[in-house]
């Protein structure tokens, strides 16, 4: 035992934690889990992007960066632009959805009461069916003859059969469709800080003076901003590799980056230069973690204890 | 999402077409079948002595008559799975053609059914072997021009079975006829919004090369390839969107009235007449396209003889006639006569009951790409531009 283990065990080496009787073995299986399903995949695709694995036949393997050249800047390359256009998207999403979601988490938190978990429930309720489906859902609400445009021809505002044409198959379509898959998921660590926000806080303000307002600016959100920026990282994260509500309501413009990946991978047999755009958007994710990743390991429940 | 699509659209086809069952029709004759090499029978074991488990690379829609997965009532099959059972047939579905070269080099199959412009890929992978056509008694029926795309080096590497056009498929009550003349139409800035093109990169190329009017449509050169590519660019805006499957995509956007053009195989002319649209299926002057499918034989299979027993029971006589009438695609037997099938009008319309009609000058048939590759990244980067 070092000495560092002996003053903190908790802080013991990770050899030191394999290697204690009866303690240490227990992570083993996490261990060999994660190598087999996520380390090893992630080299495998590591040595595609290199080109030192090959999907194809008779093309020699050796180490090269060619693909990486021609992806990263400086120079023109489509992925690269569509790697921007999705990241705008995907903040955009990621904004108005926190947005959105604040007033949900915060109504289920004070003011639902013994309702909220019957409501939080009927929140998620549409989520127990397939994303795909919920997706396709929309596109009957959607398209020419859908729900909207047939509103619209009802009440006269548009000639029959002239729908609205950027309903669907458009930015608009992809925005909203994943809007509206993460809201009620971005509500949840929202509502959780909320939940067990310090009240006695609020009435000190009210106390003091403050107005209802003003005790939301200045003392619920920044206490709520833990809660907020994991929320914001729950949709950005997963986001910024979506491919299914592009490839499903997007029009040619509005494929994502993920749609590249997945399409390199399905469609070609050029794993070589999918790998590369494969490693970047780990890449990516990867720092977003690590910028964000003390708001997601939070207990959230801190808060209270911090106040 | 190449193959996969049409013949999951098959279903619904097969659904509102009544699913017709033909009755049998008497066998073929003939034997105008390219002589092919055939591996002698005594390296592998009799038919008894096989495992008689049969790994099955196949698309949606296509399993045998009598399996719990043939949703359609489709009679191909039939004769083996009388004869076999089912127990041993396990298929593993095909998402796209790249796709099932990748899956068939990860895993060993015993039957695989691609289309005739990946057969290149699997014989110069060395995951197909070739049949022994002595073996298959109604292989002499099959059109010979037919088969003979399926011989590699000399041998029979691939049966072909099921073919069928791919054109434009559009709305007469909103493409003025004289717009109507080719593949042009894709390109008509007139329809903008209203065009949607198949998500699929050697089909778009071949597109683009008859549209430019270049040589080969599948053997194009790196400045071809680079010519199609700006002409897609250039089309791109004018797509509501590229479509992914025929049946979940394309079919009901036209329906619903989202898109009035689209590149379409025949099954979609046929629906969307059958829902009252006033649709046509183009004959451009540049010619439709062709596709071809057909079996191979997986390289490493222990069930030799029941691969061939199989593949015999889709493409005798009787099941070729049934092909027809329930998924309205043209079958390789040559003994098919325009009077089996039912939808006279139809079968004249697509030709389906003609054997000859691929070699029709009309028709460009889809094959091999030698540099698919250069052409998939350039796919890559027009749905990406």
């Amino acid at each position: 035992m070092s000495v560092a283990s002996s003053a903190s065990p908790q802080r013991a080496s990770l050899f030191e934690r394999l290697t204690t009787p009866g303690r240490g073995w227990l992570t083993l299986p996490a261990i060999f889990f994660l190598l087999a399903v996520f380390i090893f995949p992630l080299v495998l695709i590591g040595l595609y992007s290199v080109n030192l694995l090959s999907n194809r036949f008779g093309v020699p393997t050796n180490f090269s960066l060619t693909n990486w050249d021609d992806f990263l800047p400086p120079g023109d390359n489509v992925f690269w632009d569509r790697f921007k256009s999705s990241m705008i998207i995907t903040l955009l999403v990621s904004v108005l959805a926190v947005v959105a979601a604040y007033p949900v988490a915060y109504f289920l938190a004070f003011v639902a009461r013994r309702r909220r978990y019957t409501l939080l429930l009927l929140i998620l309720a549409p989520f127990f069916t397939s994303y795909l489906l919920r997706v396709i859902a929309w596109k009957v609400i959607l398209s020419n003859n859908g729900v909207i445009n047939s509103i619209l021809w009802q009440l006269g505002v548009r000639e029959h059969g002239d729908g609205v044409t950027w309903l669907i198959y458009s930015w608009f379509a992809v925005g909203l469709v994943l809007f509206y898959s993460w809201v009620p998921f971005v509500a949840l660590p929202i509502y959780v800080v909320l939940e067990n926000l310090d009240t006695r806080l609020l009435e000190a303000a009210q106390d003091l003076g403050a107005g209802r307002l003003r005790t939301f600016v200045r003392v619920t959100l920044p206490l709520s901003l833990p809660g907020v920026i994991a929320a914001f990282v729950f949709v950005l994260i997963p986001t910024t590799g979506e491919f299914i509500a592009p490839l499903l309501v997007g029009g040619p413009d509005s494929s994502m980056f993920g749609n590249a990946i997945q399409s390199f991978f399905q469609e070609t047999p050029n794993w070589n230069y999918g790998a590369v755009l494969a490693m970047w958007l780990i890449a990516v994710v990867l720092v977003l973690v690590l910028l964000f990743g003390r708001f997601l390991s939070t207990d959230l429940r801190e808060s209270k204890a911090t106040t | 999402m190449e193959r996969m699509d049409r013949r999951k659209f098959l279903g619904g086809a097969a659904v509102f077409g009544g699913g017709a069952l033909l009755s049998a029709c008497g066998g073929g004759a003939g034997s105008q079948g390219q002589p092919s090499a055939t591996p002698t029978q005594e390296t592998h074991p009799p038919i008894d002595q096989e495992p008689g488990t049969l790994n099955i690379l196949e698309w949606p829609g296509y399993e045998a008559g009598g399996t719990k997965a043939q949703t359609y009532g489709m009679l191909a099959g039939t004769d083996y799975t009388k004869e076999f059972g089912t127990k041993g047939i396990k298929y593993t579905y095909i998402v796209n053609d790249t796709s099932a070269v990748n899956k068939a080099r990860q895993n060993d199959f015993d039957v695989l059914h691609p289309c005739i412009e990946n057969v290149q890929d699997y014989v110069n992978g060395g995951l197909v072997q070739p049949w022994d056509t002595s073996l298959l008694s109604s292989f002499g029926n099959l059109n010979p021009a037919l088969t003979q795309r399926g011989v590699v080096n000399g041998q029979q590497y691939f049966v072909p079975w099921d073919w069928g056009y791919a054109s434009i498929l559009y709305r007469t009550d909103k493409v003025a006829p004289e717009d109507a003349t080719g593949w042009e139409l894709f390109w008509n800035e007139k329809y903008k919004g209203r065009i949607s093109m198949w998500d699929g990169a050697q089909s778009n190329f071949e597109v683009a090369a008859l549209y430019l009017g270049l040589p080969e449509m599948d053997n194009q050169t790196s400045d071809q390839v680079q010519q199609s590519k700006d002409a897609l660019i250039e089309q791109k805006p004018l797509n509501k969107f590229y479509w992914q499957s025929t049946y979940s995509d394309m079919q009901p956007a036209f329906k619903a009235g989202d898109i009035w053009i689209a590149y379409s195989w025949q099954d979609g002319y046929v629906n969307m007449k059958a829902e009252g649209l006033a649709v046509e299926f183009m004959q451009p002057s540049q010619g439709k396209l062709g596709w071809v499918c057909g079996f191979m034989l997986g390289a490493n299979t222990e069930n030799y003889h029941h691969a061939h027993k199989y593949v015999e029971s889709f493409i005798n006589h009787k099941a070729c006639i049934d092909l027809t009438n329930l998924f309205y695609y043209g079958s390789s037997d040559m003994t098919v006569q325009p009077s089996d099938v039912e939808n006279k009008a139809l079968a004249k319309k697509l030709n389906i009951g003609d054997p000859e009609a691929l070699n029709s000058s009309d028709v460009n048939i889809q094959s091999w790409m030698p540099n698919e590759d250069e052409v998939a990244l350039a796919w890559e980067e027009v749905s990406a531009a």
